[in-house]
């Protein structure tokens, strides 16, 4: 395919999924020039690519979303992106729960997830470890499959299952000394029931 | 019964986390940095771009060439000619003002008048002095789309409205002309209002209040351009 082809392609496929890859790019990356760095460079991948090959005019945002993937781990592995500095083993086995049913109704989940701004879910999903956080980015944030998923980050289907459920347990961890602190949630059930058994045992 | 509980609330929050997670997508993400580097990296085809942006501007230029030959259709027919003010007219532009109906602007000389006149309308036709009479109010009219500067005057307590015109614009009416001191003054009366009109040095004017027309003939003839 010709420059001016792939130019006309470009801009009818590409340029108007540009904002879901600066996006996932935004939430990746602590800095947002780093971001739209490393969408610039995936943006000009697919361009490159379209001038090779035919690309399929199908499944161009898990395809965007294959190379945006693939550059930001080139510029990991090359050093020009800082690593997180947690890691996916330090989770813990268990982690508070939000509320209860006898609770007053704030403690309700969707009502309390509500009552953070969009800012502060960022800032809590921006702390999960990559992997996690690349996980809740593209099934949770994007909306895409399990198998989508799984394909983008060249690991089984049960694995995004797993990362998905534990980075929406640690998503919750983060929010929650912020709920308490907003006195958005009274008590915590699980600690609520560990404190009545050992009462009970006394 | 209660770990049952807890794991049904565990996946509720689960659903939750995920729908707002969701919502994130919504967030309006500022492309300009990233389009601005692309387009300088990729530049857009240009020719075609020319070609599609030509469509919309040949179409707007087509628009403009026939609202203008409209516009100027218009403007030859309306000033094809001195427009004639009729006498039925020239009595309500006086009511008019007298009563406040249409907005006018509170001055007090004839200098004062015509700055404010002509900061409203350039190119206003210029109030004549008129050194006996006490100057109350000012506005712009238009008859048959052609200027018309009006200056409220007040003559021994009753109020007398000057129309003033540029003579090539409009014409005096066909009505019984009275001549004092050489100058012709056409004489109309609509109800209890007089009106005397004429020309003077390329001007027209016309006198209009509930007051003999003598008594207009009389200010007339102090009028000086």
């Amino acid at each position: 395919m010709d420059r001016n082809q792939a130019t006309k392609r470009f801009y009818d496929l590409i340029w108007p999924r540009r904002s879901d890859v600066l996006r996932v790019a935004r939430f990746l990356c602590r800095d947002a020039w780093v971001a739209d760095d490393l969408t610039q460079e995936t943006l000009l991948k697919a361009f490159r690519a379209m001038e090779r090959t035919n690309v399929a005019e199908t499944n161009l945002k898990s395809w965007l979303l294959t190379i945006l993937r693939n550059t930001w781990k080139d510029r990991l592995r090359a050093g020009r992106i800082e690593a997180s500095m947690e890691s996916l083993v330090e989770e813990p086995a268990s982690h508070p729960t939000i509320g209860t049913e006898d609770e007053d109704s704030k403690n309700d989940p969707q009502t309390l997830l509500e009552a953070f701004s969009d800012q502060q879910v960022i800032d809590a999903l921006k702390a999960l470890p990559e992997e996690i956080r690349w996980t809740l980015l593209l099934v949770d944030v994007e909306g895409l499959g399990v198998q989508e998923t799984a394909q983008i980050l060249q690991v089984p289907d049960g694995t995004i299952k797993s990362r998905a459920h534990r980075g929406r347990a640690m998503l919750r961890r983060t929010l929650l000394p912020l709920a308490r602190e907003r006195r958005l949630v009274t008590e915590d059930v699980k600690a609520q029931k560990a404190a009545n058994l050992r009462q009970e045992e006394l | 019964m209660s770990d049952d509980y807890t794991d049904e609330h565990d996946e509720a929050i689960d659903q939750a986390v995920a729908a707002r997670l969701a919502k994130l997508r919504a967030m309006p993400v500022d492309t300009s940095h990233l389009d601005n580097a692309l387009r300088a990296q990729i530049p857009p085809i240009r020719q075609e771009r020319r070609i599609l942006s030509l469509r919309p501007l040949r179409a707007m230029a087509a628009s403009v060439l026939l609202v203008s030959a409209i516009a100027a259709a218009i403007m030859l027919t309306a000033s094809s000619g001195p427009a004639l003010a009729e006498a039925t007219q020239m009595a309500q532009v006086h009511q008019d003002i007298v009563s406040g109906r249409i907005p006018v602007m509170q001055v007090a000389s004839i200098a004062e008048a015509n700055r404010m006149l002509n900061s409203q309308s350039p190119g206003a036709p210029t109030l004549p002095q008129m050194p006996d009479s006490h100057v109350m109010a000012c506005c712009m009219k238009t008859v048959h789309n052609k200027k018309m500067a009006c200056v409220l005057l007040k003559d021994d307590g009753a109020p007398i409205t000057l129309a003033v015109a540029s003579a090539a614009d409009m014409k005096l009416a066909s009505a019984p002309v009275t001549t004092r001191n050489g100058i012709d003054y056409r004489v109309q009366k609509v109800a209890d209002v007089n009106m005397v009109m004429t020309e003077q040095n390329g001007k027209w004017l016309c006198l209009i209040g509930q007051m003999p027309a003598d008594r207009l003939m009389d200010i007339a003839a102090q009028v000086r351009f």
